[in-house]
């Protein structure tokens, strides 16, 4: 073969060469892993015996599927690759919930009041510890970086342990170790007061590095205009700080979503509890469990819209 | 005047550190005036205590629980704080009674008071229908499953120690190879129902819970006779003995008119009520 005639089919070649190895490798695997012996192998050959040849066959069947799909999804455009990905995944997704044999009329039966009283005690416990453990942060970061020893003391010695101990265990702290104080709160409250703290001790630093993000200059600025130090914070350092904190901070509220689920040992009956509680009566857990997954999934998938539109009206100073 | 303050203070301090430490009849005036007997439930139990197909508590507890309020004259309601939460003790009147299938134990003893044992229930032991394991020795070395921190795991581990008046004698049978903890008994039988040997060897649960499991499907199958019967009991918070015993009355009364009886047929299809 001579250098001249390989160059211009060098890029064909390698394409056919690398789908090749794609084919080779996932037959090879669905091969070992057995992965078509069941339904994909009746689906293939109905007729086959149930051995070696039809467990290859299946493989050589699923192995071309998905060859021909990764290879064939490189011609699309970005948007409709992504589209696609997402459809197939889904599908996927399907499949495998429906091999375990599920019964849809049980779910349908309790999915109302999993939604009605368990996602809506989610999403209130979620959006009231949100609000607080903003402020909390907003507090714990300035005490940060103030000059103030008591505050800084203060400051750290929180951010220390409420990073530095399990969500868990601060329910269950909160919740029995108050009322030995006297005070004797219910569950939500107990919840809230949990979440907000901890996620407020996560939050804290993630408002003082958004805060020490902008430069000194602009606070300097604002001292040479005649300012004094709570309206620069106000209107100068936090709203440029803001765009810098919220894409962390909408992390945040994803992770407390899910970590609400925790306040389900205090008897609080949120999406979590219903789920690990409406399946028991008749031994289907894995109904319930995967509903209340998808309805979470849903949710947080509503915070990520929210989150990206308050990213928007932040960044508009980056528009250009 | 200042005298007075400090001395207001000094009675606000007292007061405040007072509150969790009942004073007698605390509990039974508070239920009464009321006019509502709340009740903590772990919903993880079926048919002790379960959300049904409305979505409300239902169960031989809950039953058991109604019948209490009835009697006493109030509402019942229920709340569902966890299982460990509710052996914890100190529940500082945020629930009044635990019908619960509770084995007084002595541990517990210490946080909890038990007025009135209800209702005994047989412990077996339960293996896959593909299992060849036909009685408790054949277990021995086993991989055995049962709920964590519960009376299963400690007669598993030998160190059962039940204290309350006509507890049946039992023996410890079966020395397990190796023991498995689960949050509640239901998750142990999803590991058993896997496949014989997967995961587990034998789940050690409540008579009633593994025939509970088999009737929705799960392929166990139970190994006769039971290895020992628990004594299972109301319990309450500590320092209100005017309530234990109208409890304890209570309970007693629906023992020697055969409600309890009825409840146990009705939701076991046996009668549990007397010791075996």
């Amino acid at each position: 073969m001579s250098f001249d005639d390989s160059v211009p089919t060098r890029v064909d070649n390698s394409t056919l060469v690398r789908a090749v190895l794609v084919f080779l490798g996932f037959a090879v695997v669905f091969a070992l892993l057995n992965t078509g012996s069941g339904t994909m192998a009746r689906l293939i050959a109905p007729a086959a015996d149930p051995g070696w040849s039809a467990r290859i066959a299946a493989a050589l069947v699923l192995a071309a599927l998905v060859t021909a799909n990764v290879v064939g999804l490189k011609f699309l455009a970005f948007n409709v690759q992504v589209i696609l990905v997402w459809i197939q995944l889904i599908v996927l997704a399907l499949v495998f919930f429906a091999s375990f044999n599920l019964s849809y009329g049980f779910i349908l039966n309790r999915l109302p009041f999993l939604i009605t009283q368990g996602a809506f005690t989610t999403i209130y416990i979620s959006l009231v510890a949100i609000a607080i453990s903003c402020v909390i942060a907003l507090i714990g970061a300035l005490a940060k970086l103030s000059g103030n020893g008591v505050a800084y003391g203060i400051a750290t010695f929180y951010i220390s342990f409420f990073r530095g101990t399990p969500l868990l265990l601060q329910v269950y702290l909160i919740y029995l170790g108050l009322p030995q104080l006297g005070f004797i709160i219910d569950a939500v409250p107990a919840g809230i007061i949990a979440l907000s703290l901890c996620y407020g001790a996560y939050m804290a630093e993630i408002f003082r590095s958004g805060i020490q993000a902008v430069p000194k200059g602009q606070a300097e600025a604002g001292r040479a205009l005649g300012l004094h130090g709570g309206l620069i914070m106000r209107k100068i350092v936090l709203p440029q700080a803001i765009k810098i904190i919220v894409p962390p901070t909408g992390n945040q509220f994803i992770a407390m979503l899910k970590d609400s689920s925790l306040v389900s040992v205090m008897g609080v009956w949120e999406l979590m509890f219903l789920a690990r509680t409406q399946g028991k009566s008749e031994f289907k857990h894995m109904e319930m469990l995967i509903t209340a997954a998808v309805v979470y999934w849903i949710i947080s998938m509503a915070f990520e819209a929210i989150q990206s539109r308050i990213e928007r009206h932040y960044g508009k100073a980056d528009v250009r | 005047m200042k005298k007075i303050i400090s001395l207001g203070i000094a009675a606000a301090i007292a007061a405040a550190l007072s509150v969790p430490s009942a004073m007698a009849g605390e509990t039974l005036d508070r239920v009464m005036s009321n006019k509502k007997l709340v009740l903590s439930s772990d919903p993880e139990y079926p048919p002790q205590s379960f959300l049904n197909n409305d979505n409300q508590m239902d169960g031989f507890d809950i039953d058991v629980a109604k019948e209490i309020a009835k009697r006493l004259g109030v509402e019942l309601e229920i709340i569902t704080p966890a299982w460990d939460i509710i052996t914890a003790g100190n529940w500082g009147g945020r629930w009044d009674i635990s019908v619960g299938s509770m084995t007084p134990t002595k541990a517990r003893a210490e946080k909890l008071d038990f007025p009135a044992i209800y209702y005994y229930t047989p412990a077996n032991f339960a293996v896959h229908n593909d299992s060849s394991a036909t009685k408790m020795e054949d277990l021995d070395g086993k991989v055995i499953g049962s709920c964590g921190g519960c009376t299963y795991e400690a007669y598993l581990k030998k160190n059962l120690v039940i204290d309350a008046v006509g507890t049946p004698k039992f023996d410890y049978k079966v020395t397990p190879g190796e023991i498995k903890t689960y949050d509640t008994d239901t998750t142990a039988f999803d590991d058993l129902r896997i496949g014989d040997g997967a995961r587990l060897d034998a789940v050690f649960s409540a008579l009633p819970t593994i025939k509970e499991a088999i009737k929705n499907g799960y392929p166990l199958k139970v190994i006769e006779p039971a290895a020992f019967y628990e004594p299972l009991s109301v319990a309450v918070d500590k320092g209100d003995p005017e309530f234990s015993a109208k409890v304890a009355e209570i309970v007693k009364a629906m023992h020697e008119d055969g409600t309890l009886s009825e409840l146990s047929m009705k939701w076991y299809d046996a009668d549990l009520t007397k010791a075996q």
